[in-house]
């Protein structure tokens, strides 16, 4: 699976002491250019390098049709009454993974909303921390076996970054996580 | 041979950016995390103690 | 009864969306440590400030005149949670 990454989502996500757990999920997340420019802590840089380095993470240089086509959907999300705004990243980065098919890994609850706004964005995969962590439980990348367990990573990820998970949607995802555990462990009785 | 005392001593861009070159010595990524053009990254290698071929 | 069509789904969702950008706001408001904003130079005050009504980072960031990653470094010592 490839993803396309925000620098809002990557400062975050930097800053969980199992930010490695991401290429779990992912061969390769492409990232804006602009996030170098927006990182300042020896961690996050190091840490960036080397999953460049490594080919995990890569820089992305939008086309100049694909920014004409992000200027677009910012003016759309401006035109808009009562949707948030979009910036120009998130845009770019909404852009690339619809071409490619790649999951945009954004906290920016503007591109949520412009998804369900604009048809040709409503097949785009959009993914915040809270879906990150429910594919990697789901997908057993990470072993949690028990719903403490599980209620453990979300809350973990939380204090690590501050970074508030809406209770209803927690919940919904922690239940979905626990019936496919349920799920897997009837079948593996009658197997 | 590489002076691992300067590397360490430079602030956390620069830094990442010759540790990212010694791993892999891939130079125009290095160069661009350093946020320098690339002479002046060149000579930032030099005084860390690495070649680069050019 | 029939399930709902694909744009009456996205109309829940869009208002659902809504409801939590309001909510998260409240949530903001009550985290922030309010004491140590106000201590802040006058830029980087108003961009936490901007931080609690709209948990937009990078405007944050323009405001304070700062990188994003600096701004989020201070969101966290703010206390303002980022709800999403």
């Amino acid at each position: 699976m490839m993803g396309v990454a925000d620098t809002c989502f990557l400062i975050d996500w930097a800053r969980f002491s199992q930010r490695d757990l991401l290429f779990e999920l992912f061969e390769l997340v492409l990232v804006p250019e602009q996030v170098l420019a927006e990182v300042r802590s020896e961690s996050t840089l190091l840490w960036l390098s080397r999953q460049l380095g490594r080919r995990r993470l890569q820089l992305l240089t939008p086309l100049p049709r694909q920014l004409e086509e992000a200027y677009r959907i910012v003016r759309a999300s401006y035109a808009i009454h009562g949707l948030r705004r979009l910036d120009l990243p998130e845009a770019i980065c909404l852009v690339v993974g619809r071409e490619h098919g790649y999951v945009v890994l954004t906290e920016n609850r503007g591109a949520l909303m412009i998804r369900e706004v604009l048809p040709e964005l409503s097949d785009v995969v959009v993914w915040r921390a809270l879906e990150v962590l429910r594919e990697l439980l789901l997908r057993q990348h990470v072993s949690a076996r028990s719903e403490e367990e599980v209620r453990a990573l979300f809350r973990r990820y939380e204090e690590e970054t501050l970074h508030i998970f809406p209770r209803d949607e927690l919940e919904a995802v922690v239940e979905e996580v626990l019936r496919s555990a349920r799920g897997r462990g009837t079948r593996g009785a009658e197997g | 041979m590489a002076d691992w005392d300067f590397i360490r001593s430079q602030p956390p861009r620069l830094r990442a950016a010759l540790e990212l070159y010694v791993e892999t010595g891939d130079l125009r990524l290095a160069q661009r995390i350093s946020g320098l053009v690339l002479e002046d990254f060149v000579e930032l290698l030099k005084k860390a103690g690495l070649r680069t071929g050019l | 009864m029939p399930s709902p069509g694909p744009s009456a789904r996205k109309s829940r969702r869009l208002a659902e969306l809504l409801r939590l950008d309001r909510e998260a706001r409240e949530i903001r408001r009550e985290m922030a440590d309010w004491d140590f904003i106000r201590a802040q130079p006058p830029r980087v005050r108003a961009a936490l400030e901007y931080l609690v009504e709209d948990d937009d980072l990078y405007v944050a960031a323009r405001i304070a005149g700062l990188a994003i990653e600096e701004m989020n470094e201070l969101r966290i010592r703010a206390r303002i949670p980022k709800v999403i």
